[in-house]
């Protein structure tokens, strides 16, 4: 089912969803591209912070290996004494506050040939320096991996940190430098020279690295030791490898390789340490193999643009509400009249035209149509008014005409038998007339007790004027005729009169005979009408041969002839007009004098009314009810004398 | 109905084609009334192509004459045959105008 939707509906289904890809469009284009643009200040910003972080981590570190480095060469003159490499630690320790604790750790009766331990170590207590003389029994100091390590290498190094149980007892990482003496041209390892570090400072220093809210920095050892990191738990006790097995994270793990490495990369830790996303910055430091590492966590990162993104995204929302009610009110503002329009219209469809139009005032195309409507209805009022005063009137001719054709079929003789006391004769004759009012006209009378006159005639054209011409004719005729004239003289007489004013050039075919219904003699005159046929009784059918004498009633000045013939018993006179012989089928092809004649000679002992009636069947066998486009009349005059009819 | 007009010498020959009844007569009125107005009074009328007439035609012919008569020209009829002729037989047309067997005879005439 097709729901039916308005204007405003489509208008703004079509508008909204457009704004609503292109909204959609820039929030997310924003969102995206801003969530880059964070992305990669993100990386610089921490590579810059690492950066820094490491270097001040550095110069710490190069700090103390250059005061280590320093005392192990001076260390290689053998002219210090005892108390000069006293006063020599305790001083290096108070100039350098980087330096947690120093120790100067000689080879087993080394300095004093009768000392096993020779290892001073002062290191700062409460603010300010203790002293300690390292070695004992319990702590042989030269099995120590920072006395060690160096010794075999010949080089200085960083331990691992490690909690000093002997010395300061804080957590620490120390880095030793070894020292060498020259004896007999040999060059002898001497000792080592300790500078400690407490990793409480680098803890400090990194702690103040804040990143976001939740972010945080880490040291990783030579060997993955975490060395700093806001888990008191990791510190010293695991390793980054450890971690990575116990988190199950190969990725972990191939991070803290490339860390010790000591790569420098910018990546994505998703869901390593916790479920939330986070971006790693990873960095070698220049000294110690240590590696610094700053973790991120995106959500904290991507606030700025997811929040920058839920206010356009408001804004967006809003915007659209905002469009929608604006939209809907202008469609509503427009289909609003249209429907009124509607409305009035099918009011008007309905026939009210006095309805008023809605009052509509707005000067666009909505105005237009209410003018247009407006024009519309009025012409459509003045049109029907119109109509209603035309037909009014035709109705009235038409029903004038109606009244006039009555008139004029009343004028003809219509009471059959005519003349039923007479049984010398026998007269019959119809009229049919056509649609419109036509000019046939016929008449029988006695011009005195002997003489009966008979015509028939044809007006040209159709119509009240042909009407009118038609009793005109009729009434001229019977008037003339009883003044006693023969047909010739008769129909001379008429056509002068009739052809005195007609400036309408109508005229009449008339055939007109007076017969003495005693003897049968019949004179007859023919003014341009179509021959009679004559049916002598038991005889063959003929035509009365035309005059050639013209039509009455346009040639003032003429004479028609009157002939004469004599009927004998039974015999008939058939006069008719074209409308008979001119009725047409609905194949416009034309009954003929032909078919007539044709009937007549195939009927046989006719009388009069049966001799019309049968004519009037055949016709209407023809014609099959096609429209009849002429007067079809008829006038059949018997002739009975004194013979049986 | 049809007319078919052709210039010959100083008379115009009309040829008339089809039915002329009370529906088409009013068309040959109407030709009238443009031949007087072009000047063409002497007119030669060819009723070979005339297939049928009626009263109304007859009457438009009468009229016609009567026109070009009043302005001193004359309507001469060509080319009757059949069921024409016979009309023009019985209602007197043939003695009323002239009328010739061919268009030739009748401009000649």
């Amino acid at each position: 089912m097709n729901k039916r939707h308005g204007l405003a509906f489509k208008l703004a289904a079509l508008i909204l969803s457009c704004t609503f890809v292109i909204v959609a469009a820039i929030v997310g284009y924003n969102y995206y591209y801003s969530r880059d643009i964070i992305l990669r200040q993100a990386e610089e910003s921490s590579r810059n912070l690492a950066q820094d972080t490491a270097g001040r981590i550095d110069s710490v570190l190069i700090t103390v290996q250059k005061v280590a480095d320093n005392i192990a060469f001076s260390l290689e003159n053998a002219t210090l004494t005892k108390d000069e490499i006293l006063e020599l630690n305790k001083r290096v320790l108070a100039n350098n506050p980087e330096i947690y604790g120093m120790a100067i750790a000689f080879e087993p009766y080394f300095l004093e040939a009768d000392k096993l331990f020779f290892a001073p170590y002062y290191y700062k207590s409460g603010g300010r320096i203790a002293f300690s003389m390292l070695g004992n029994p319990a702590y042989r100091y030269f099995y120590m991996d920072w006395y060690q390590i160096p010794k075999e290498l010949e080089r200085p190094v960083w331990t691992e940190p490690y909690h000093d149980d002997g010395g300061g007892g804080v957590l620490m990482a120390t880095y030793s430098v070894p020292f060498f003496r020259t004896i007999g041209g040999e060059r002898v390892f001497a000792g080592v020279v300790t500078a400690d570090i407490s990793l409480d400072w680098l803890e400090e220093m990194l702690e103040r690295i804040r990143v976001y809210n939740t972010g945080f920095a880490f040291l990783l050892s030579r060997q993955g030791t975490f060395i700093a990191h806001p888990d008191p738990t990791l510190v010293i006790n695991q390793t980054v490898f450890t971690l990575a097995e116990e988190l199950d994270s190969p990725r972990l793990r191939s991070i803290g390789q490339k860390m010790l490495a000591g790569e420098n990369s910018f990546v994505p830790m998703d869901g390593i340490f916790n479920d939330a996303e986070q971006y790693l910055f990873y960095t070698g430091l220049k000294h110690g193999g240590w590696s610094l590492g700053i973790l991120f966590p995106k959500n904290e990162m991507m606030a700025d643009v997811q929040r920058l993104s839920n206010i356009m995204t408001l804004i967006g929302i809003a915007g659209f509400i905002i469009l929608a009610l604006l939209i809907i009110y202008i469609a509503r503002k427009i289909t609003n009249p249209l429907g009124k329009l509607s409305d009035s219209a099918l009011e008007i469809a309905s026939g009210n035209l006095d309805i008023m139009l809605p009052e509509i005032t707005s000067s666009d195309e909505v105005g237009d149509l209410t003018n247009s409507f407006r024009v519309m209805k009025t012409s459509l009022k003045e049109y029907i008014e119109n109509l209603t005063t035309t037909t009014a009137a035709k109705e009235r001719i038409e029903s004038e005409l109606r009244i006039a054709h009555d008139i004029q079929m009343s004028i003809l003789p219509k009471l059959f038998p005519a003349f039923p006391e007479r049984p010398e004769f026998d007269v019959f004759a119809s009229i049919e007339p056509a649609k419109e009012v036509g000019g046939d006209l016929y008449d029988f009378f006695f011009v005195d007790d002997t003489h009966f006159c008979f015509l028939l005639g044809d007006v040209s054209g159709k119509g009240v004027p042909a009407a009118f011409f038609m009793a005109v004719t009729k009434t001229l005729l019977k008037v003339v005729c009883e003044k006693g004239l023969d047909p010739g003289q008769v129909l001379t007489k008429v056509n002068s009169d009739l052809a005195a004013e007609n400036d309408s050039c109508m005229f009449v075919t008339l055939f007109l005979a007076i017969m003495d219904i005693e003897t049968g003699e019949t004179q007859y005159a023919n003014a341009g009408h179509n021959p009679p046929i004559y049916l002598p009784c038991g005889g063959k059918p003929e035509w009365i041969p035309p005059l050639g004498e013209p039509v009455a009633g346009v040639m003032e000045d003429m004479e028609y002839s009157t002939k004469t013939m004599t009927l004998n018993c039974g015999d008939i006179i058939f006069i008719y007009t074209d409308g008979v012989t001119e009725a047409m089928n609905p194949e416009k092809e034309l009954y003929s004098d032909q078919r007539l004649m044709d009937l007549l000679i195939d009927t046989d002992k006719p009388f009069a009314p049966e001799l019309v009636k049968t004519i009037d069947d055949s016709i209407k066998v023809f014609t099959r009810g096609a429209e009849q486009s002429d007067d079809i009349t008829m006038l059949a005059m018997q002739f009975c004398g004194k013979c049986d009819k | 109905m049809e007319f078919t007009n052709t210039k010959n010498g100083n008379a115009l020959v009309v040829k008339v084609t089809g039915r002329m009844d009370a529906i088409t007569a009013p068309e040959f009125d109407g030709q009238c009334k443009n031949w007087i107005e072009t000047g063409d009074t002497k007119v030669v009328v060819d009723l070979s192509e005339l297939e049928y007439i009626s009263s109304a035609g007859l009457r438009s012919i009468l009229a016609a004459a009567k026109k070009l008569k009043g302005a001193k020209g004359e309507m001469l009829f060509a080319g009757l045959s059949g069921m024409v002729e016979e009309v023009f037989n019985v209602s007197g047309f043939a003695a009323m105008f002239s009328i010739y067997k061919t268009i030739d005879e009748a401009l000649a005439g």
